[in-house]
């Protein structure tokens, strides 16, 4: 597949947008459409079109199993841990109210947290999922 | 307007269905899903404008790269047989 001119500039002009596109729809997730784990899915999405045109070997060394392993882990440790903050503050679990002097400020904060650690997990599961995949002998 | 264009597309996304689930090669079959994709992508916008909603172009954006991706992988899953190569680079494995 690199040896093809055309998919294989398409898809260097495209990726860069994808990963944008991708923050964009974790940043604007309040606002629109979207959310954390749109988001992830879109951001998995850049590495597997890279995986698809490049090879799956040289997607490895883009995105090599330590850091996948470690954005999955992370993302999860995020959720718990903003959970967890809330009971420590004095709230319930996942109670986005008590992270800050002001409420609304609070949920904010709790919930751009949140979906940023469900996008980073997704995403981690996404590019994971494609490479057992993909690695897959017939 | 966006009424009559919806039920435009609608009809235009029967014909590829119509040629997907008819057509005599895989590429056929293909090309027809590709076409389906972004026909889906036109209605979506469409249907944004429909209902009043233009952020549904979020919507149709994302659905016209994933839609890229996906007629990507299965040509080249009809090509090679495979998605990719054994690595194993890493001893623990991909997990």
């Amino acid at each position: 597949m690199i040896f093809k001119a055309v998919l294989r500039v398409v898809s260097k002009l495209l990726i860069p947008p994808i990963m944008l596109f991708a923050l964009y729809v974790q940043f604007h997730g309040d606002f629109g459409p979207g959310g954390g784990f749109q988001a992830g899915v879109i951001f998995a999405s850049a590495f597997i079109l890279y995986a698809l045109i490049f090879g799956i070997d040289n997607a490895r060394k883009v995105a090599p199993a330590w850091a996948t392993r470690t954005l999955l882990s992370l993302g999860l440790l995020l959720y718990a841990s903003v959970g967890v903050a809330g009971i420590l503050l004095g709230g319930n679990f996942l109670d986005y109210s008590v992270l800050a002097e002001d409420p609304v400020i609070g949920q904010h904060l709790g919930i751009t947290l949140i979906e940023f650690g469900v996008g980073a997990t997704v995403s981690g599961a996404m590019i994971t999922i494609f490479f057992i995949f993909a690695h897959q002998d017939r | 307007m966006f009424a009559g264009a919806s039920a435009a597309i609608l009809v235009t996304m029967a014909l590829a269905l119509f040629r997907a689930i008819r057509g005599p090669t895989i590429y056929d079959r293909i090309l027809a899903v590709n076409a389906f994709g972004t026909l889906t992508v036109v209605l979506i916008a469409v249907h944004g404008f429909l209902a009043g909603r233009p952020e549904f172009l979020d919507i149709a954006l994302v659905y016209a790269l994933i839609n890229f991706i996906a007629t990507i992988a299965v040509t080249k899953y009809v090509k090679f047989s495979h998605l990719g190569h054994p690595s194993g680079e890493d001893e623990r494995g991909d997990v």
